[in-house]
Protein backbone atom coordinates (compact mmCIF):
# COMPACT_ATOMS: atom_id res chain seq x y z
CA UNK A 1 0.00 0.00 0.00
CA UNK A 2 1.26 3.48 -0.80
CA UNK A 3 2.13 5.90 1.93
CA UNK A 4 -0.64 8.33 0.96
CA UNK A 5 -3.22 5.57 1.29
CA UNK A 6 -2.05 4.65 4.77
CA UNK A 7 -2.00 8.24 5.97
CA UNK A 8 -5.14 9.44 4.20
CA UNK A 9 -7.42 7.78 6.72
CA UNK A 10 -8.44 9.79 9.79
CA UNK A 11 -9.23 6.70 11.91
CA UNK A 12 -5.81 5.22 11.11
CA UNK A 13 -4.09 8.42 12.11
CA UNK A 14 -6.14 8.47 15.31
CA UNK A 15 -5.08 4.89 16.05
CA UNK A 16 -1.42 5.72 15.48
CA UNK A 17 -1.64 8.79 17.69
CA UNK A 18 -3.36 6.80 20.44
CA UNK A 19 -0.79 4.00 20.41
CA UNK A 20 2.05 6.48 20.28
CA UNK A 21 0.70 7.99 23.50
CA UNK A 22 -0.38 4.82 25.38
CA UNK A 23 1.87 2.00 24.16
CA UNK A 24 -0.09 -1.25 23.97
CA UNK A 25 -3.91 -1.08 23.87
CA UNK A 26 -6.56 -3.75 23.27
CA UNK A 27 -8.90 -3.62 20.28
CA UNK A 28 -12.16 -2.70 22.01
CA UNK A 29 -10.44 0.05 23.98
CA UNK A 30 -8.97 1.46 20.75
CA UNK A 31 -12.44 1.35 19.18
CA UNK A 32 -13.96 3.11 22.19
CA UNK A 33 -11.33 5.83 22.25
CA UNK A 34 -11.46 6.65 18.55
CA UNK A 35 -15.26 6.40 18.46
CA UNK A 36 -15.62 3.66 15.85
CA UNK A 37 -17.19 0.22 16.02
CA UNK A 38 -15.13 -2.88 16.73
CA UNK A 39 -15.21 -4.32 13.25
CA UNK A 40 -14.11 -1.13 11.44
CA UNK A 41 -11.37 -0.55 14.00
CA UNK A 42 -10.23 -4.12 13.52
CA UNK A 43 -9.96 -3.63 9.76
CA UNK A 44 -7.78 -0.54 10.20
CA UNK A 45 -5.60 -2.37 12.71
CA UNK A 46 -5.16 -5.34 10.39
CA UNK A 47 -4.11 -3.01 7.60
CA UNK A 48 -1.55 -1.24 9.78
CA UNK A 49 -0.29 -4.62 10.92
CA UNK A 50 0.01 -5.83 7.33
CA UNK A 51 2.09 -2.73 6.58
CA UNK A 52 4.41 -3.73 9.43
CA UNK A 53 3.70 -0.56 11.39
CA UNK A 54 1.84 -2.28 14.23
CA UNK A 55 2.10 -5.69 15.78
CA UNK A 56 -0.30 -7.56 17.98
CA UNK A 57 0.10 -9.73 21.05
CA UNK A 58 -2.54 -12.17 22.18
CA UNK A 59 -3.21 -12.52 25.91
CA UNK A 60 -5.90 -15.15 26.38
CA UNK A 61 -9.03 -13.59 24.91
CA UNK A 62 -7.41 -10.19 24.44
CA UNK A 63 -5.47 -8.80 21.49
CA UNK A 64 -3.30 -5.80 22.20
CA UNK A 65 -1.76 -3.67 19.47
CA UNK A 66 1.42 -1.62 19.69
CA UNK A 67 4.03 -0.14 17.37
CA UNK A 68 6.29 -2.75 15.84
CA UNK A 69 9.65 -1.66 17.28
CA UNK A 70 11.49 -3.86 14.81
CA UNK A 71 10.19 -1.91 11.81
CA UNK A 72 11.93 1.22 10.47
CA UNK A 73 8.59 2.40 9.08
CA UNK A 74 6.97 2.13 12.52
CA UNK A 75 9.79 4.09 14.17
CA UNK A 76 9.54 6.79 11.51
CA UNK A 77 5.77 7.11 11.97
CA UNK A 78 6.18 7.26 15.73
CA UNK A 79 8.84 9.98 15.43
CA UNK A 80 6.63 11.96 13.10
CA UNK A 81 3.68 11.83 15.51
CA UNK A 82 5.82 12.68 18.53
CA UNK A 83 7.39 15.67 16.76
CA UNK A 84 3.97 16.81 15.62
CA UNK A 85 2.42 16.50 19.07
CA UNK A 86 5.34 18.23 20.81
CA UNK A 87 5.03 21.18 18.49
CA UNK A 88 1.36 21.75 19.37
CA UNK B 1 4.33 38.67 66.27
CA UNK B 2 6.56 36.68 63.95
CA UNK B 3 5.95 32.97 64.36
CA UNK B 4 8.94 30.87 65.37
CA UNK B 5 10.38 28.44 62.88
CA UNK B 6 8.82 25.00 62.68
CA UNK B 7 10.53 22.23 64.63
CA UNK B 8 10.31 20.11 61.50
CA UNK B 9 13.00 19.98 58.88
CA UNK B 10 11.18 17.36 56.78
CA UNK B 11 8.09 15.82 58.31
CA UNK B 12 7.63 13.42 55.38
CA UNK B 13 10.32 11.32 57.08
CA UNK B 14 7.73 10.54 59.76
CA UNK B 15 5.07 9.49 57.26
CA UNK B 16 3.72 5.98 57.63
CA UNK B 17 4.75 5.18 54.05
CA UNK B 18 8.30 6.47 54.31
CA UNK B 19 10.95 3.77 53.89
CA UNK B 20 14.26 4.78 55.50
CA UNK B 21 17.60 3.68 54.08
CA UNK B 22 18.59 2.09 57.37
CA UNK B 23 16.38 -0.11 59.50
CA UNK B 24 17.86 -0.23 63.00
CA UNK B 25 17.54 -3.65 64.65
CA UNK B 26 16.25 -5.30 61.51
CA UNK B 27 19.65 -5.66 59.86
CA UNK B 28 19.80 -9.38 60.51
CA UNK B 29 16.36 -10.03 59.01
CA UNK B 30 17.28 -7.87 56.00
CA UNK B 31 20.45 -9.93 55.52
CA UNK B 32 18.43 -13.12 55.82
CA UNK B 33 16.03 -11.95 53.10
CA UNK B 34 19.02 -11.12 50.89
CA UNK B 35 20.31 -14.67 51.52
CA UNK B 36 16.96 -16.22 50.62
CA UNK B 37 16.77 -14.29 47.35
CA UNK B 38 20.45 -14.29 46.48
CA UNK B 39 19.84 -16.70 43.60
CA UNK B 40 17.95 -13.94 41.76
CA UNK B 41 21.24 -12.14 41.26
CA UNK B 42 23.09 -15.20 39.96
CA UNK B 43 20.70 -17.57 38.19
CA UNK B 44 17.26 -15.96 38.33
CA UNK B 45 15.53 -18.36 35.95
CA UNK B 46 16.30 -21.49 37.90
CA UNK B 47 14.22 -21.03 41.00
CA UNK B 48 11.54 -19.02 42.76
CA UNK B 49 11.41 -18.32 46.46
CA UNK B 50 8.64 -18.08 49.06
CA UNK B 51 9.13 -16.33 52.36
CA UNK B 52 6.72 -15.45 55.13
CA UNK B 53 7.34 -12.43 57.37
CA UNK B 54 5.34 -12.38 60.60
CA UNK B 55 5.23 -10.06 63.59
CA UNK B 56 2.90 -7.90 65.65
CA UNK B 57 1.70 -4.45 64.63
CA UNK B 58 4.56 -1.96 64.37
CA UNK B 59 7.37 -4.52 64.31
CA UNK B 60 8.54 -3.34 60.90
CA UNK B 61 7.20 -6.10 58.61
CA UNK B 62 6.07 -3.83 55.81
CA UNK B 63 9.03 -1.49 55.93
CA UNK B 64 11.45 -4.43 56.01
CA UNK B 65 9.87 -5.95 52.91
CA UNK B 66 9.88 -2.60 51.10
CA UNK B 67 13.48 -1.78 52.03
CA UNK B 68 14.57 -5.21 50.92
CA UNK B 69 12.56 -4.84 47.69
CA UNK B 70 14.28 -1.58 46.80
CA UNK B 71 17.73 -2.92 47.66
CA UNK B 72 17.53 -6.20 45.79
CA UNK B 73 15.96 -4.53 42.76
CA UNK B 74 18.77 -2.02 42.49
CA UNK B 75 21.37 -4.77 42.98
CA UNK B 76 19.71 -6.97 40.32
CA UNK B 77 19.38 -4.11 37.85
CA UNK B 78 23.07 -3.31 38.28
CA UNK B 79 23.77 -6.89 37.23
CA UNK B 80 21.49 -6.65 34.22
CA UNK B 81 18.63 -8.72 35.71
CA UNK B 82 15.21 -7.24 34.96
CA UNK B 83 13.79 -7.66 38.47
CA UNK B 84 10.75 -5.77 39.76
CA UNK B 85 9.48 -5.62 43.32
CA UNK B 86 5.72 -5.26 43.68
CA UNK B 87 4.17 -4.62 47.09
CA UNK B 88 0.42 -5.18 47.39
CA UNK B 89 -1.70 -4.76 50.47
CA UNK B 90 -4.28 -7.54 50.13
CA UNK B 91 -6.75 -5.66 52.30
CA UNK B 92 -6.76 -2.74 49.88
CA UNK B 93 -7.81 -5.19 47.18
CA UNK B 94 -10.48 -6.75 49.42
CA UNK B 95 -8.49 -9.98 49.62
CA UNK B 96 -9.41 -10.86 46.02
CA UNK B 97 -6.64 -12.61 44.14
CA UNK B 98 -7.78 -11.40 40.72
CA UNK B 99 -7.65 -7.76 41.86
CA UNK B 100 -4.22 -8.27 43.40
CA UNK B 101 -2.88 -9.87 40.23
CA UNK B 102 -4.49 -7.23 38.08
CA UNK B 103 -2.61 -4.60 40.05
CA UNK B 104 0.64 -6.54 39.58
CA UNK B 105 -0.05 -6.83 35.85
CA UNK B 106 -0.44 -3.05 35.47
CA UNK B 107 3.24 -2.70 36.42
CA UNK B 108 4.02 -4.40 33.11
CA UNK B 109 0.96 -3.75 30.94
CA UNK B 110 -0.53 -0.51 32.27
CA UNK B 111 -3.31 -0.35 29.67
CA UNK B 112 -4.49 -3.93 30.05
CA UNK B 113 -8.30 -4.01 30.33
CA UNK B 114 -9.34 -4.47 33.91
CA UNK B 115 -12.55 -6.44 33.71
CA UNK B 116 -13.79 -9.91 33.03
CA UNK B 117 -10.92 -12.19 34.00
CA UNK B 118 -10.52 -14.94 36.52
CA UNK B 119 -7.47 -14.96 38.78
CA UNK B 120 -6.05 -17.91 36.82
CA UNK B 121 -6.40 -16.09 33.51
CA UNK B 122 -4.73 -12.96 34.84
CA UNK B 123 -1.94 -15.01 36.34
CA UNK B 124 -1.36 -16.69 32.98
CA UNK B 125 -1.34 -13.31 31.22
CA UNK B 126 0.96 -11.88 33.88
CA UNK B 127 3.43 -14.73 33.36
CA UNK B 128 3.23 -14.25 29.58
CA UNK B 129 4.08 -10.56 30.03
CA UNK B 130 7.05 -11.53 32.24
CA UNK B 131 8.23 -14.02 29.61
CA UNK B 132 7.94 -11.38 26.89
CA UNK B 133 9.89 -8.82 28.91
CA UNK B 134 12.29 -11.41 30.35
CA UNK B 135 11.39 -10.02 33.76
CA UNK B 136 11.38 -11.45 37.28
CA UNK B 137 9.10 -10.36 40.09
CA UNK B 138 9.12 -10.47 43.85
CA UNK B 139 5.47 -10.05 44.78
CA UNK B 140 4.86 -9.09 48.39
CA UNK B 141 1.38 -9.84 49.65
CA UNK B 142 0.96 -7.65 52.71
CA UNK B 143 -1.88 -8.49 55.13
CA UNK B 144 -1.86 -11.92 53.53
CA UNK B 145 -4.42 -13.09 56.12
CA UNK B 146 -7.08 -11.15 54.20
CA UNK B 147 -6.38 -13.19 51.07
CA UNK B 148 -6.57 -16.46 53.00
CA UNK B 149 -9.77 -15.34 54.67
CA UNK B 150 -11.44 -14.39 51.38
CA UNK B 151 -10.14 -16.99 48.99
CA UNK B 152 -8.75 -19.81 51.10
CA UNK B 153 -6.48 -22.58 49.93
CA UNK B 154 -7.25 -22.33 46.25
CA UNK B 155 -5.71 -18.88 45.82
CA UNK B 156 -2.57 -19.88 47.71
CA UNK B 157 -2.37 -23.06 45.69
CA UNK B 158 -2.76 -21.14 42.42
CA UNK B 159 0.11 -18.85 43.34
CA UNK B 160 2.49 -21.39 44.78
CA UNK B 161 2.05 -24.24 42.31
CA UNK B 162 2.24 -21.94 39.33
CA UNK B 163 5.47 -23.36 38.01
CA UNK B 164 4.01 -26.83 37.69
CA UNK B 165 1.85 -25.48 34.85
CA UNK B 166 4.95 -24.01 33.23
CA UNK B 167 7.33 -26.90 33.13
CA UNK B 168 10.43 -26.15 31.13
CA UNK B 169 9.86 -22.38 31.34
CA UNK B 170 11.92 -20.02 33.50
CA UNK B 171 10.77 -19.40 37.07
CA UNK B 172 9.79 -15.78 37.32
CA UNK B 173 7.56 -15.16 40.32
CA UNK B 174 8.76 -15.20 43.94
CA UNK B 175 6.49 -14.45 46.87
CA UNK B 176 6.80 -12.72 50.22
CA UNK B 177 3.74 -13.10 52.43
CA UNK B 178 3.39 -10.64 55.29
CA UNK B 179 1.05 -11.36 58.20
CA UNK B 180 0.77 -10.89 61.94
CA UNK B 181 1.04 -14.56 62.83
CA UNK B 182 0.80 -17.96 61.25
CA UNK B 183 -2.57 -18.74 62.79
CA UNK B 184 -4.47 -17.84 59.64
CA UNK B 185 -2.46 -20.36 57.63
CA UNK B 186 -4.08 -23.07 59.76
CA UNK B 187 -7.21 -22.50 57.67
CA UNK B 188 -5.37 -23.70 54.59
CA UNK B 189 -5.38 -27.31 53.58
CA UNK B 190 -2.19 -29.25 54.17
CA UNK B 191 -0.91 -29.09 50.59
CA UNK B 192 -1.42 -25.33 50.24
CA UNK B 193 0.24 -24.81 53.63
CA UNK B 194 3.23 -26.93 52.79
CA UNK B 195 3.90 -25.02 49.56
CA UNK B 196 3.87 -21.77 51.47
CA UNK B 197 5.75 -22.31 54.67
CA UNK B 198 9.32 -22.80 53.65
CA UNK B 199 11.04 -19.82 55.17
CA UNK B 200 9.52 -17.87 58.01
CA UNK B 201 11.03 -14.68 59.39
CA UNK B 202 9.53 -13.74 62.72
CA UNK B 203 9.96 -10.13 63.83
CA UNK B 204 9.96 -9.74 67.60
CA UNK B 205 8.49 -6.71 69.33
CA UNK B 206 10.94 -3.83 69.73
CA UNK B 207 12.46 -3.24 73.14
CA UNK B 208 12.77 0.24 74.57
CA UNK B 209 16.42 0.78 73.62
CA UNK B 210 15.69 -0.36 70.10
CA UNK B 211 12.81 2.09 69.84
CA UNK B 212 15.13 4.84 71.07
CA UNK B 213 17.54 4.03 68.20
CA UNK B 214 14.72 4.07 65.64
CA UNK B 215 13.39 7.37 66.98
CA UNK B 216 16.84 8.96 67.04
CA UNK B 217 17.27 8.12 63.36
CA UNK B 218 13.93 9.70 62.51
CA UNK B 219 14.59 12.74 64.69
CA UNK B 220 17.83 13.40 62.80
CA UNK B 221 16.00 13.20 59.47
CA UNK B 222 12.75 14.94 60.31
CA UNK B 223 13.52 17.61 62.92
CA UNK B 224 15.67 20.71 63.08
CA UNK B 225 18.78 20.26 65.26
CA UNK B 226 18.28 20.58 69.03
CA UNK B 227 14.50 20.63 68.86
CA UNK B 228 13.97 17.14 70.31
CA UNK B 229 15.77 16.28 73.52
CA UNK B 230 16.91 12.84 74.68
CA UNK B 231 14.26 12.95 77.38
CA UNK B 232 11.53 13.42 74.82
CA UNK B 233 12.79 10.51 72.72
CA UNK B 234 12.93 8.41 75.87
CA UNK B 235 9.39 9.33 76.84
CA UNK B 236 8.06 8.47 73.39
CA UNK B 237 9.91 5.14 73.42
CA UNK B 238 8.53 4.38 76.89
CA UNK B 239 4.99 5.01 75.72
CA UNK B 240 5.53 2.86 72.62
CA UNK B 241 6.82 -0.01 74.75
CA UNK B 242 3.55 0.02 76.64
CA UNK B 243 1.91 -0.20 73.21
CA UNK B 244 3.62 -3.59 72.64
CA UNK B 245 6.80 -2.12 71.22
CA UNK B 246 4.94 -0.60 68.31
CA UNK B 247 7.40 1.51 66.27
CA UNK B 248 4.66 2.87 64.04
CA UNK B 249 2.91 4.22 67.13
CA UNK B 250 6.20 5.75 68.36
CA UNK B 251 6.82 7.54 65.07
CA UNK B 252 3.26 8.79 64.80
CA UNK B 253 3.43 10.02 68.38
CA UNK B 254 6.66 11.87 67.68
CA UNK B 255 5.09 13.54 64.65
CA UNK B 256 2.03 14.61 66.63
CA UNK B 257 4.19 15.95 69.44
CA UNK B 258 6.03 18.04 66.83
CA UNK B 259 2.70 19.34 65.58
CA UNK B 260 1.73 20.38 69.11
CA UNK B 261 5.09 22.11 69.49
CA UNK B 262 4.49 24.05 66.25
CA UNK B 263 0.90 24.90 67.18
CA UNK B 264 2.13 26.37 70.45
CA UNK B 265 5.08 28.07 68.82
CA UNK B 266 7.29 26.32 71.36
CA UNK B 267 10.39 26.13 69.19
CA UNK B 268 11.15 22.67 70.51
CA UNK B 269 9.27 19.48 71.33
CA UNK B 270 8.66 19.46 75.05
CA UNK B 271 7.49 16.50 77.15
CA UNK B 272 4.15 18.25 77.57
CA UNK B 273 3.72 18.14 73.76
CA UNK B 274 4.20 14.37 73.92
CA UNK B 275 1.61 14.08 76.69
CA UNK B 276 -0.87 16.10 74.67
CA UNK B 277 -0.11 14.03 71.60
CA UNK B 278 -0.64 10.75 73.40
CA UNK B 279 -3.99 11.83 74.76
CA UNK B 280 -5.03 12.88 71.27
CA UNK B 281 -4.28 9.49 69.74
CA UNK B 282 -6.91 6.85 70.07
CA UNK B 283 -4.97 4.46 72.29
CA UNK B 284 -5.37 1.22 70.42
CA UNK B 285 -6.44 2.63 67.16
CA UNK B 286 -4.66 4.40 64.35
CA UNK B 287 -6.62 6.44 61.88
CA UNK B 288 -5.10 4.40 59.05
CA UNK B 289 -6.64 1.26 60.51
CA UNK B 290 -10.06 2.87 60.69
CA UNK B 291 -9.79 4.16 57.14
CA UNK B 292 -8.94 0.68 55.90
CA UNK B 293 -12.17 -0.78 57.30
CA UNK B 294 -15.00 -1.52 54.87
CA UNK B 295 -18.15 0.62 54.97
CA UNK B 296 -20.23 -1.88 56.93
CA UNK B 297 -17.34 -2.65 59.27
CA UNK B 298 -17.27 1.08 60.04
CA UNK B 299 -21.05 1.18 60.46
CA UNK B 300 -20.91 -1.79 62.81
CA UNK B 301 -18.10 -0.27 64.88
CA UNK B 302 -19.98 3.02 65.02
CA UNK B 303 -22.98 1.13 66.44
CA UNK B 304 -20.77 -0.42 69.12
CA UNK B 305 -19.28 2.99 69.97
CA UNK B 306 -22.75 4.46 70.37
CA UNK B 307 -23.99 1.59 72.55
CA UNK B 308 -21.07 2.00 74.94
CA UNK B 309 -21.26 5.78 74.89
CA UNK B 310 -24.93 5.85 75.75
CA UNK B 311 -25.17 2.94 78.15
CA UNK B 312 -22.01 3.44 80.26
CA UNK B 313 -21.85 -0.36 80.32
CA UNK B 314 -18.63 -2.26 79.94
CA UNK B 315 -20.13 -5.09 77.92
CA UNK B 316 -22.84 -5.53 75.33
CA UNK B 317 -24.23 -8.60 73.62
CA UNK B 318 -23.93 -9.06 69.87
CA UNK B 319 -27.70 -8.76 69.52
CA UNK B 320 -27.67 -5.39 71.30
CA UNK B 321 -25.02 -4.10 68.90
CA UNK B 322 -26.92 -5.66 66.03
CA UNK B 323 -29.99 -3.63 67.02
CA UNK B 324 -27.96 -0.41 67.10
CA UNK B 325 -26.37 -1.34 63.78
CA UNK B 326 -29.80 -1.61 62.12
CA UNK B 327 -30.53 1.97 63.24
CA UNK B 328 -27.14 3.23 62.01
CA UNK B 329 -27.72 1.54 58.64
CA UNK B 330 -31.05 3.33 58.38
CA UNK B 331 -29.32 6.60 59.17
CA UNK B 332 -26.73 6.03 56.42
CA UNK B 333 -29.26 4.60 54.01
CA UNK B 334 -27.63 1.18 53.84
CA UNK B 335 -29.14 -2.30 53.87
CA UNK B 336 -27.99 -4.12 57.02
CA UNK B 337 -25.78 -7.16 56.55
CA UNK B 338 -26.74 -10.57 57.89
CA UNK B 339 -26.04 -11.86 61.38
CA UNK B 340 -23.31 -14.17 60.05
CA UNK B 341 -21.62 -11.25 58.35
CA UNK B 342 -21.75 -9.21 61.57
CA UNK B 343 -20.13 -12.08 63.39
CA UNK B 344 -17.28 -11.89 60.91
CA UNK B 345 -16.95 -8.15 61.59
CA UNK B 346 -16.70 -8.90 65.32
CA UNK B 347 -13.91 -11.37 64.63
CA UNK B 348 -12.07 -8.91 62.39
CA UNK B 349 -12.40 -5.99 64.79
CA UNK B 350 -11.21 -8.10 67.68
CA UNK B 351 -8.28 -9.36 65.60
CA UNK B 352 -7.39 -5.70 65.03
CA UNK B 353 -7.54 -5.17 68.80
CA UNK B 354 -10.39 -2.66 68.60
CA UNK B 355 -13.13 -4.80 70.11
CA UNK B 356 -12.75 -7.56 72.65
CA UNK B 357 -14.96 -10.59 72.87
CA UNK B 358 -15.61 -12.96 75.73
CA UNK B 359 -18.05 -15.79 76.24
CA UNK B 360 -20.70 -15.32 78.90
CA UNK B 361 -22.82 -18.07 80.33
CA UNK B 362 -26.51 -17.23 80.22
CA UNK B 363 -27.86 -20.17 82.22
CA UNK B 364 -30.61 -22.08 80.48
CA UNK B 365 -30.01 -20.35 77.16
CA UNK B 366 -26.44 -21.55 76.91
CA UNK B 367 -23.55 -19.27 76.07
CA UNK B 368 -23.45 -15.90 74.37
CA UNK B 369 -20.74 -13.57 73.20
CA UNK B 370 -20.06 -10.36 75.07
CA UNK B 371 -18.42 -7.49 73.28
CA UNK B 372 -16.40 -4.73 74.89
CA UNK B 373 -14.47 -1.69 73.72
CA UNK B 374 -11.74 -1.64 76.34
CA UNK B 375 -9.26 1.03 75.39
CA UNK B 376 -10.80 3.33 72.83
CA UNK B 377 -12.66 6.45 73.98
CA UNK B 378 -16.13 6.09 72.52
CA UNK B 379 -16.62 9.81 71.84
CA UNK B 380 -13.47 10.03 69.76
CA UNK B 381 -14.18 6.77 67.99
CA UNK B 382 -17.69 7.92 67.12
CA UNK B 383 -16.37 11.24 65.85
CA UNK B 384 -13.64 9.63 63.73
CA UNK B 385 -16.01 7.07 62.22
CA UNK B 386 -18.73 9.62 61.51
CA UNK B 387 -16.21 11.85 59.72
CA UNK B 388 -14.93 8.95 57.63
CA UNK B 389 -18.43 7.78 56.75
CA UNK B 390 -19.50 11.29 55.80
CA UNK B 391 -16.43 11.63 53.58
CA UNK B 392 -17.30 8.35 51.85
CA UNK B 393 -20.85 9.54 51.33
CA UNK B 394 -19.61 12.80 49.78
Amino acid sequence: MDVEEVFSSKPRMKILKLLSRLGAVNVSEIARRIGLNYSTTNQHLKLLEAEGILRQRVYGRIRMYKFNEASAKARAVQNLIEAWEQDK
Amino acid sequence: MTPRRSVFKDESKLDINYVPRRLPHREEEHRLLMEFFNFLLRFPERMAQRVIITGDVGTGKTVLAQRFGTDITSEANKQGVNLRYIHVNCREYRGKLFLILQHALTAFRPTFPSRGYSAEEILRIFMQALDEDNAFVILTLDEFDTLIEKEGSEAVYTLTRLQEMRTGKPQRLSLISVMRDLKSTERLDASARSTLQRNVIRLERYLKDQLVDILNDRVAMAFEPSTVSEDVVDLVAELAVSESGNARFAIELLWRAGKYADAEDAGQVEPECVRKAVSSILPTLRRSELTALGRHEKLFLLSAARIFKESQKAYASLSEVEGAYAVVCEEYNETPKSHTQLWKYVQLLSALGILKTSVASTGAHGRSTRISLPAVPTVELERELSTLLEKERA
